[in-house]
């Protein structure tokens, strides 16, 4: 479904990728882990359009989009939840999640939509008016998945949803994790928290210092010492 | 201590006068507080195309409202322009403040080499018809200006507040890339922004052409008593103009009947510092 080729990216002089080949296929759950600053949102934002590759190509179905502007990129049927949540904090969640569904393809079925997702966080029924920066962390990351299901997205780009939660509610988190890929969608799952992530993902790649160093199921990097040690801390 | 019909007239007098600072008002604060350009060359514009107005329908014997039909979508593509060029240029807030200097005082050279810089003032049955209501008179142009500064500013908040189109542009301008990230065009938008704040130039320029003496230098007396509505009223807050613009138009009146037009600038930039304090306190 999504396919990396040696993608690069450059922040001025610094390199933040290079060569970065990555795979998802349809409806598969794969996890990117790795040490602070290996550049895994720097992957998460190239993918979504939000900064330029300048080396490399991304392909989605065959078709190249590592040059689309990022409104293309979300019209092909990619969302995301990006690191620090991103919220319109002034805006209201009911209109956080309704812009969610902004895209034309998501927009009829938007209530339908909205629906799902408050039953998904029964929590945010009761808040849906309220400013959306007014919210606790957990219940703002709940937004910004759920404003991210409202894109009735193919392939949905996680970045860090643990970050900064309490852990009765990660755990939470990584049920509504699984169950999003349930329904079908796939999913890139990047986290720090490395062994709740191998627990649901059905393949991995380790990220360190801007490359890919290690890609296989989960069994397989557990099973290899030195990336164990190294970056699962197992 | 005047009579009471004097206090009133300048109750309403005021009124209109906030209407006209609200029209003003209105496009700086969207731009500014949306697009983040802070477009000096709105008051330029407005009295572009105040003088407009007076080359169509002082000279050319239009109907000045009917010129708005003309104005306004010029004005628009204008703002459209305006936009491009901040874009391909990668201008900020602060070079659009330098930027739209320099384009202030080639608009205002263009006005003094059409117009001179000579007095003008639009004869027209609305600048000089007024209602009269018990012992109050009201005028005409002053009613005009009110419902479009009225129409324009609850117009505007409702289609930021309850559209798709508004809502899109509130939160392309609280995190442009998160906007675009879920398929808002947040170019489009700012373009299509940037035009309905030049357009809003275009309908202010109207209103001032009905009610005003036009002359060149005028241009620059707005600009701070425009800044304060600005800024009382909240940037990118539709609604804020207008407030802010009637509070301050009916203060300064008041002020006026009661000691003397010098006093006047005190009142609205004394409300400013006010305000900003409060707002200080509150963070």
């Amino acid at each position: 479904m999504l396919e990396l080729r040696e993608i690069g990216v450059a922040y001025g002089v610094a390199t933040a990728l290079r060569g970065v080949s990555l795979r998802i296929g349809a409806g598969e759950l794969v996890c990117v882990v790795g040490p602070n600053g290996a550049g895994k949102t720097t992957l998460v934002n190239a993918i979504g359009g939000l900064i330029r590759i300048v080396a490399g190509g991304i392909e989605l179905d065959g078709a190249d989009i590592g040059a689309l502007p990022a409104h293309e990129i979300c019209a092909r049927g990619i969302a995301m939840v990006p690191e620090g949540r991103r919220l319109w904090t002034n805006m209201t969640v009911r209109e956080n999640l309704e812009l969610g569904g902004y895209r034309s393809g998501a927009r009829a079925a938007r209530k339908e939509w909205m629906e799902r997702v408050v039953a998904m966080f029964p929590l945010l029924g009761a808040r849906l008016d309220a400013p959306a920066g007014t919210l606790s962390g957990g219940q703002q990351q709940m937004v910004a998945i759920g404003r991210a299901l409202m894109a009735q997205p193919r392939l949905l780009l996680l970045d860090e949803p643990s970050l900064g939660l309490a852990p009765a509610i990660v755990l939470d988190m990584f049920n509504v994790i699984r169950d999003i890929h349930a329904s079908g969608v796939a999913v890139l799952l990047v986290e720090q928290n490395v062994a709740r992530a191998l627990e649901i993902a059905s393949r991995a790649y380790i990220l360190d210092e801007g490359q890919i160093v290690a890609e296989g199921t989960p069994a397989e990097l557990r099973n290899e010492s030195h990336i164990a040690r190294a970056y699962l801390g197992l | 201590m005047p009579s009471p019909a004097i206090i009133g007239q300048s109750l309403i007098s005021g009124t209109f006068i906030g209407a006209l600072y609200a029209l003003l008002g209105l496009g700086l604060s969207l731009s500014w507080g949306m697009l983040r350009q802070i477009n000096l060359a709105h008051f330029a514009l407005a009295f572009l195309g105040a003088y407009l107005t007076y080359q169509l329908s002082g000279v050319g014997g239009m109907d000045p409202l009917l010129t708005l039909l003309l104005i306004a979508p010029a004005f628009f593509l204008l703002g459209v322009g305006m936009h491009w060029v901040f874009v391909r240029f990668a201008v900020g807030p602060l070079g659009s403040l330098l930027a739209t200097f320099g384009l202030t005082v080639i608009i205002e050279s263009v006005i003094q080499w059409i117009w001179t810089a000579d007095f003008l003032k639009l004869e027209s049955p609305y600048g000089s018809a007024s209602l009269r209501v018990g012992i109050f008179y009201l005028p005409v142009a002053g009613l005009i200006t009110l419902a479009a500064a009225a129409a324009l500013c609850f117009g505007t908040w409702a289609v930021l507040r309850y559209t798709d189109l508004g809502r899109a542009m509130r939160a392309a301008a609280e995190d442009g890339p998160m906007a675009a990230a879920f398929g808002v065009n947040v170019n489009a938008l700012s373009r299509l922004l940037s035009g309905f704040a030049s357009a809003c130039a275009g309908v202010a320029g109207v209103a001032l052409a009905l009610s005003y003496t036009l002359a060149p230098s005028q241009i620059y007396a707005w600009i701070g008593v425009i800044f304060a509505v600005v800024m009382i009223g909240g940037l990118g807050k539709p609604l804020g103009p207008l407030i802010a613009g009637l509070v301050i138009g009916v203060s300064e009146a008041v002020t006026m009947a009661l000691t003397a037009p010098a006093w006047a600038p005190v009142v609205s930039f004394s409300l400013l510092i006010l305000v900003l304090l409060a707002r200080a306190r509150n963070i």
